[in-house]
């Protein structure tokens, strides 16, 4: 009787293990029905691929968490698209933004009145440190400035060019943003007493890959006498070597190239020898654990640090092929 | 009715209604503005009816297109969203199936597709994916949205052929929009997936942006009457106040009252969607859209009367003035002022009357004239004629003769031919009247033939036979004496014997004209002599001594100078037989110098 007991119990308990199990699979599977929160993330803009790491890490996080994730952003740069979108998602009641901030000054109301409504507001990638955001979570920009301006020293003096004035070119998206002004900044002090640069031109695509490459190529065709190009972002490189001839004619004949953005494609160029040195930033980090926090501060009161720096990551000839390894094609151009 | 008739008589002539002018005025006015003003309402008819003609068929095009533009729009819209077998879509469905979340390049790429799209479509605000676990993936990003609701709308507006359109709602960017919505069909996907297209209002708006009027409109409705679009924002979700689901479409397409306001209604379906383009315009707006006609209409004939009115002066003045101008000389000719003279000017009638009325003047000046020259001549011959009736001999001869009968105590005698005497000259001056009775000169003639008998002694008997009808008529004095005195010196005297005068007077009935015929059976007159005589009074030959038949001529002249050539003195005569002085004059049934 005790074994039958037993049995029954046991198939009981199977039975309710395996429908605890079905039904939990059925619920994830029709999306988030347990769980309101809504969680919006706005990138840059959705142009630009070097998001889309966030963007697939924040929906495994996501749907790990059991909260829905709204990934909306311009397709375009547009700063004032994404204040609009914002006043939307205020709209409609999301429960948490995550922003990557195109213009600090533009974002500021926008922010308060999403705070001013109970909706916590963050920030990755690009910061808006005076908005009274709850959390930045990305690189310490200034210092990957300062650390691909170091690795171009290191650059130039293993050249023996330290004593020469070095033509340089410096491409961002936008002048207005915060974090790739940062990278300047760090960048100009890192090299200012070590190296001699004179910047020629600052040149802005928009923080667009194609006109990033459009620009490269013409600039090139009308300056290949610039000796040093610093790549504030990673625009150009989600292209193959192909499609940069310019470029790839310019570097063979001894320009030096360094930027920040770390990826595969990015990696290829450098084992090119096109690109000398680059340093990436953890954007998987930004899409999964900026969700997380997020959402263990809305539903638990976690507060986080002001700051989450997700450091960074270089690349040079010692960790080129292992990189190249664990980095995977994103295929997207 | 009398007193209207004395104040219309009045104004009449308050307004100079009876001069030449006036009517010259009135009656270019009259023709001037009488087919004007035909002209001017047939004009408006038929203006009004080509307003409303054309109104309706530019309405009824302006919808048609606007019909035809949704239908093109909604059928891209569906191009757009017809996809088989795009290799991006169908992965990312299967990774979504799977709960697969290394999805970048599929969404990159359809991110990618679904913004150019946006740019591509004017109007198309957004475009995109729902799958069934509420995601919407689209030209802004990824969201979600209620799943359940999307389908039960999907289901409930599906046409057909498959696809939906749901009617104004507000989405992602707080924008109203309409939204197509197609199936995506993928074999291997466990779960429905679609295709939507969402259309901002403002394209509609833009489609169907036409001003009807002043108030006029355009909107449009689905088939149970729920206003899709309409340019009052407040409209736009209702059922509209003009739909009847009575009559197919759901709308009036022509003139309709709807609350006492009557309105045109043109109508176009667009299958493509199963709306219906409705373009309203107040019927009384129609009509306020001839006002501006109307206004350049009565401007126009203002001006135009204006200048009929100057037109009509001036011509009536061109044309009145020398006709004034004509009167007033008439005027001052009429009161004896004939030397005036008209200058005509032109070649028209009025010139030529003009040159006429200086003709007429100059004839009435020269007739005139003659008459003064004949009035003297008339008193010249009567006071010749006169003259020589109170010849001093006869004067003398006459007294002597009264003396020897005063001496001779024939005193009975006597007093009769002073009393005859007396008459005689009282007769012939007549108070210097020109014409008497004929009565009175047929006294005066029987005083001059008792005279003549008195003083010669009887030698010849007389006998008047004058018709009593005639005595009472008129006759120039003195015609008859001078008649009779030839009778008694060329005629009996001449004869040496005794003789017989016989004077008749009578009134033709053929012509009415008066007769004297003065015989005597004395000598007569050759026949040379009397044809020469006749001749000389009938002016074919003239004399070279004034003296020569003074009496026949005095009197001859007399007659003519009074009543015309066809009158006057005929003398018939046989040599030795006696003569026959025939007197023919007009009768004068009036006195004249009353």
């Amino acid at each position: 009787m005790s074994k039958i007991w037993a049995k029954g119990l046991t198939i009981v308990a199977l039975g309710i293990v395996i429908g605890l199990c079905l039904s939990t699979a059925s619920v994830q599977a029709d999306g988030y029905q347990n769980d309101e929160l809504t969680i919006a993330f706005l990138p840059r803009s959705l142009g630009n691929p070097i998001f889309l790491d966030a963007f697939e890490a924040a929906q495994k996080k996501a749907y790990e968490l059991g909260v829905r994730l709204e990934w909306v952003a311009p397709f375009d740069f547009d700063s004032d698209l994404q204040v609009e979108m914002i006043e939307n998602l205020i709209r409609r009641k999301v429960d948490g933004i995550v922003a990557s901030v195109n213009d600090e000054e533009q974002i500021h109301r926008v922010f308060q009145k999403a705070m001013d409504q109970g909706i916590p507001v963050a920030t990755f990638d690009a910061d808006s440190p005076g908005s009274g955001r709850l959390f930045y979570i990305g690189i310490n920009n200034y210092n990957a400035g300062v650390e691909i301006g170091r690795a171009l020293v290191d650059v130039i003096k293993n050249k023996q060019l330290e004593d020469q004035v070095l033509n340089t070119m410096i491409m961002t998206g936008y002048r207005e943003a915060v974090n790739l002004e940062e990278r300047i900044r760090g960048f100009l002090d890192a090299t200012s007493h070590e190296i001699k640069l004179h910047v020629a031109d600052v040149l802005e695509n928009e923080d667009t890959v194609e006109k990033s490459i459009i620009l490269l190529e013409d600039y090139l065709k009308t300056n290949p006498e610039v000796d040093v190009i610093y790549f504030v972002g990673g625009w150009p490189f989600y292209v193959t070597s192909d499609a940069l001839p310019n470029f790839r004619q310019w570097a063979q004949e001894g320009g030096i190239a360094v930027g920040i953005d770390l990826f595969y494609d990015a990696l290829l160029l450098q084992k090119e020898g096109l690109i000398q040195y680059l340093i990436g930033q953890d954007m998987t980090s930004m899409g999964s654990l900026g969700l997380e926090l997020m959402v263990n501060y809305i539903r638990y009161g976690e507060v986080p640090p002001k700051v989450v720096e997700t450091g960074l990551e270089h690349a040079n000839e010692s960790n080129l092929d292992r990189l190249l390894e664990t980095h995977k094609p994103w295929l997207v151009k | 009715m009398r007193r209207f008739e004395r104040f219309w008589s009045k104004l009449a002539k308050k307004a100079e209604i009876h001069t030449i002018r006036t009517k010259l005025i009135l009656s270019f006015l009259v023709i001037a503005l009488l087919p004007l003003g035909i002209m001017a309402v047939f004009a408006y008819q038929t203006y009004y009816g080509s307003l409303t003609r054309s109104v309706t068929e530019y309405s009824h095009e302006v919808v048609n297109r606007m019909a035809r533009d949704l239908d093109d729009y909604f059928s891209d819209l569906e191009v757009l969203l017809t996809r088989d077998q795009d290799f991006y879509m169908d992965q990312l469905i299967k990774l979504v199936d799977g709960n697969d979340f290394n999805n970048r390049k599929y969404v990159f790429r359809i991110w990618e597709d679904l913004n150019n799209l946006h740019r591509v479509k004017p109007g198309l605000e957004e475009i995109s994916l729902v799958f069934s676990n509420g995601n919407r993936l689209s030209n802004y990003g990824l969201y979600t949205l209620d799943f359940p609701s999307f389908r039960t709308q999907f289901q409930l507006n599906r046409q057909e052929r498959g696809i939906a359109i749901l009617g104004p709602h507000r989405k992602f960017m707080d924008r109203t929009v309409v939204t197509m919505v197609k199936p995506y069909t993928l074999a291997t996907a466990g779960n429905a997936v679609f295709m939507t297209a969402d259309v901002n209002l403002n394209r509609l708006a833009t489609i169907t942006d036409v001003r009807l009027g002043t108030s006029g409109y355009v909107f449009v409705a689905d088939e149970l009457g729920r206003v899709i679009y309409h340019p009052s924002d407040e409209e736009i979700g209702t059922i509209s106040r003009f739909f009847r689901d009575d009559i197919p479409y759901g709308f009036v397409d022509g003139f309709g009252d709807h609350e006492s306001e009557r309105f045109f209604f043109a109508t176009a379906h667009s299958p493509v969607t199963g709306w219906t383009v409705v373009s309203v315009a107040y019927a009384d707006e129609i009509g306020a859209q001839i006002a501006p006609i109307q206004r350049i209409t009565l401007v126009v004939i203002a001006l135009i009367l204006v200048g009929v009115v100057l037109l009509a002066v001036y011509l009536s003045h061109a044309l009145s003035r020398p006709i004034k101008d004509l009167q007033d000389l008439t005027k001052r000719a009429a009161n004896h002022e004939l030397t005036v003279h008209i200058e005509p000017q032109g070649n028209d009638e009025i010139a030529m009357l003009g040159h006429s009325f200086n003709k007429m003047i100059r004839r009435i000046q020269e007739l005139m004239d003659e008459n003064v020259r004949e009035q003297k001549l008339l008193r010249k011959l009567e006071m010749e004629s006169l003259d020589n009736q109170i010849k001093p001999h006869f004067i003398y001869n006459t007294l002597d003769l009264i003396i020897g009968q005063l001496e001779s105590n024939q005193n009975e005698q006597a007093s009769c031919l002073i009393e005859a005497l007396g008459s005689f000259f009282r007769l012939s001056l007549s108070k210097g009247r020109e014409v008497v009775p004929i009565a009175s000169e047929v006294e005066h003639v029987r005083n001059y033939l008792f005279i003549q008998q008195m003083r010669h002694g009887e030698e010849y008997q007389y006998e008047l036979d004058i018709d009593q009808d005639i005595l009472d008529k008129y006759i120039p004095r003195l015609l008859l004496q001078p008649l009779v005195e030839n009778a008694i010196y060329h005629g009996i005297l001449q004869a040496e014997r005794k003789g017989r005068i016989f004077i008749s007077g009578y009134q033709r009935a053929s012509d009415g004209t008066i007769v004297f015929e003065i015989s005597d059976d004395g000598a007569g007159i050759e026949p040379d002599a009397l044809r020469d005589i006749n001749e000389v009074l009938r002016g074919v030959r003239s004399l070279q001594n004034d003296k020569e038949y003074f009496g026949l001529r005095n009197v001859n002249k007399r007659a003519q100078l009074m009543f015309g050539e066809e009158y006057g003195v005929v003398l018939e005569s046989e040599l030795g037989q006696g003569t026959k002085a025939i007197l023919s004059i007009k009768p004068i049934e009036e006195d004249p110098n009353v």
